[in-house]
């Protein structure tokens, strides 16, 4: 194993990504920065930007206005990237299917390699949702 | 009987000064007033309410399609007897018809409505007359120019098609 | 005449900005000259998805307008749909929701806190604040079964009963949170880092605050005293002992000393209505369809008024569904309070009306004596404000 990837697996770097949500994902992942859950000690830091990530964590329905700036950040981050689509909008449209502004999920723009339903999950579900990931970054 | 006097006070000024320009009252009930008035009235009718009944705050606006006219719905809220007692909300309403949906804007007497005329503007296409920017609030860029979402012919199925004319490949 | 100072918001038109952004600011080096709002970002089409579900697959879709203030949406809808019907929820349903909803006001203030402190750089006020808001979260899961949307309310009452053993936990938190908000009560206005980079700082005039028609915590930090729960109750709140705090100083400051203030109140309406609850039955049931007419509904969210008008055609689905959330009351007053500030001080204003704004969302600035035209993600715009203001 090199070392880019051991330090990758030690350590995903997160970008959180709000595609048109309700804000009830976003909250419940800041939740999860908290002492009580506290990611950080499982080496899951969330950055500021989308070109020093591993992960792009997107939550919401995509709407039409933010379908490009989605593209952007996805091409932006390096590879080898991996998406994790966190909340029933982020997987499948949630309440908000056959509404006439947005894409029903992520997948709908980019490809999506966890899905991560609960409306909103609970931050114990990020922390499942990443282990799992490690788990497909150390195979890869 | 349910006690309405300052209610029915305000329906009875308007009353007094509107005249025929008065389409229609209603105390639904306390602390809710339905008022329907011709659309030159408005911005006089938003004028008086807020000087003389201390209706000085706009809620939001409401557009709804009645089939042939848009039904636009101003909540005023506020004509406080006293610093204790309750506000009313006074929903005041006029129509313009959809083949060229217009209204005077009432920014001028309440500038907190500008935000609220535009997102009708943006959903039934009514143009307010005098409102300093109707450029678009809430559709997303690109959007068709002529696409009033809310509009009942406008399905949602409608929408979509309109709009992978003009963008193309969003689903 | 009045004194308001505002123009109104019409902002920068710059059409070599290729793509418009949701604010767009005409600076002048260090100040904010100008700024132009769109907000397309968020628009999904809710209001015409009421128009094809019917009234109880509406209870789910409002919530979900904002996962923050969920319960004050459902209440606001709840309400509007019982109205329509001409009934009255069961008294002990009205004060459950009053429980519920303010719990939810607890559960937010202390979220806008934290955030507010993250803002200005100071992280450890954002971690207290949210470890103490777990508390309230455990209560909502207690009494709702989910911590965030925990669609409580049906048309004609709430869905779960208050038992003695919640009523017990739930006052045992509300000690916990009350010793805890004295802590920040306090704090908070020695702490110079807080004070220095919000008074004085995103002024909006009183006059301006109601031409503009601000609404929630925001109307109530510059001196001007409307709160829904007062003016037009709704609940239990007409039999409720509270007070309606408001501040004069009409900067960030006054808006965080409004909501400490209305965290204590909330934790008094919590403790009285659920050592009052009246027995009954906690819900009646409706038919499907909904006679035709039309109603208003407001309620206080936590962010301030919220307003729905409903028009019922007889059918078990809406002719038209309105929703006003509070936020959008408050973007008319945010050009007024960034006008002449500094755009070091952009963050914590836009902060202090909507922490809604992800790290993505990007600003387009053009600096008009400079000549110059960029664009800063938020989190850009928060690296300059640190280093402007030395930390």
């Amino acid at each position: 194993m090199n070392i880019v990837k051991w330090s990758r697996i030690k350590s995903p770097w997160i970008f959180h990504f709000n595609a048109g949500g309700c804000n009830g994902c976003d909250i419940e992942i800041l939740a999860a920065l908290n002492p009580r859950y506290d990611i950080e000690r499982f080496g899951m830091i969330l950055r500021g930007s989308p070109r020093h990530a591993d992960v792009l964590l997107c939550t919401g329905t995509v709407t039409r206005q933010i379908h490009d700036r989605l593209k952007r950040i996805y091409d932006q981050v390096p590879e080898p990237k991996f998406v994790m689509a966190f909340g029933n909008c982020a997987c499948s449209g949630g309440v908000f299917q056959k509404c006439y502004n947005v894409h029903e999920g992520v997948d709908k723009v980019v490809p999506v390699d966890m899905y991560v339903p609960g409306c909103p999950p609970r931050p114990q579900a990020i922390i499942d949702g990443a282990v799992k990931l490690l788990g497909k970054l150390s195979k890869s | 009987m349910v006690e309405m006097a300052r209610e029915n006070e305000i329906v009875e000024s308007l009353r007094a000064k509107l005249g025929k320009d008065l389409i229609e009252a209603k105390l639904q009930k306390p602390r809710r007033v339905f008022v329907t008035v011709t659309s030159s009235a408005l911005p006089s009718t938003v004028q008086f309410l807020r000087d003389s009944h201390d209706m000085k705050h706009v809620s939001t606006i409401t557009g709804v399609d009645q089939g042939t006219e848009i039904g636009v719905y101003f909540h005023l809220m506020g004509a406080r007897q006293n610093a204790d007692s309750r506000e009313i909300v006074l929903s005041l309403k006029a129509t313009t018809p959809k083949t060229d949906p217009r209204l005077p804007s009432i920014t001028a007497t309440i500038p907190g409505a500008v935000l609220y005329e535009r997102e009708v503007h943006d959903m039934f296409g009514v143009i307010f007359e005098g409102h300093p920017d109707l450029s678009p609030l809430i559709v997303p860029d690109g959007w068709p120019a002529s696409l009033y979402p809310l509009r009942k012919e406008c399905t949602i199925d409608f929408i979509k098609g309109e709009i992978s004319k003009v963008q193309g490949g969003a689903k | 005449m009045s004194e308001s100072t505002f123009t109104v918001p019409v902002g920068p038109q710059h059409p070599a900005l290729k793509e418009p952004e949701n604010l767009t600011f005409s600076v002048d080096g260090e100040r904010v000259v100008d700024v132009k709002i769109r907000l397309g970002y968020v628009h999904r089409g809710g209001e015409k998805a009421f128009e094809v579900r019917n009234y109880n697959q509406g209870l789910y879709l409002v919530e979900r307008i904002c996962g923050i203030c969920a319960m004050a949406h459902q209440l606001c809808y709840a309400n509007n749909i019982e109205a329509l019907h001409g009934i009255m929820v069961p008294r002990r349903a009205d004060y459950i929701r009053t429980v519920i909803a303010e719990l939810e006001r607890i559960h937010s203030h202390l979220l806008w806190v934290g955030v507010a402190g993250h803002e200005i750089g100071w992280d450890t006020l954002f971690m207290y604040t949210w470890r103490d808001r777990e508390v309230v979260l455990d209560l909502m899961e207690l009494a709702t079964g989910n911590r965030v949307l925990h669609a409580t309310n049906a048309i004609g009452g709430v869905k779960r009963d208050l038992t003695p053993e919640m009523i017990s936990k739930i006052s045992k938190g509300m000690k916990h949170l009350e010793e805890r908000v004295r802590y920040y009560a306090a704090m908070i206005p020695q702490e110079k880092t807080i004070m220095k980079r919000t008074v004085g700082v995103g002024i909006l005039k009183p006059q301006d605050a109601v031409d503009l028609c601000a609404v929630g915590p925001t109307l109530r930090a510059s001196g001007i005293k409307r709160d829904v729960r007062r003016d037009d109750p709704y609940s239990a709140y007409d039999e409720t002992p509270f007070d309606v705090i408001t501040h004069g100083g009409c900067d960030v400051a006054s808006r965080v000393l409004v909501r400490v203030g209305e965290l204590f109140e909330s934790i008094k309406i919590v403790n009285y209505a659920s050592e009052h609850l009246p027995s009954g039955p906690i819900r009646v049931k409706v038919p499907i369809n909904v006679p035709a007419g039309e109603n208003v509904s407001l309620v206080e969210a936590p962010r301030g008024e919220d307003i729905h008008y409903c028009k019922s055609n007889g059918t078990d689905k809406p002719e038209r569904y309105k929703v006003r959330a509070p936020t959008l009351a408050n973007w008319a007053s945010m050009a007024t309070m960034l006008r002449g500030g500094y755009v070091a001080d952009i963050p914590i204003v836009l902060a202090a009306i909507d922490p809604c704004m992800s790290c993505t969302d990007r600003m387009a600035f053009t600096d008009v004596s400079a000549n110059k035209q960029w664009y800063w993600t938020i989190e850009e715009l928060r690296r300059y404000s640190a280093n402007w203001h030395g930390k």
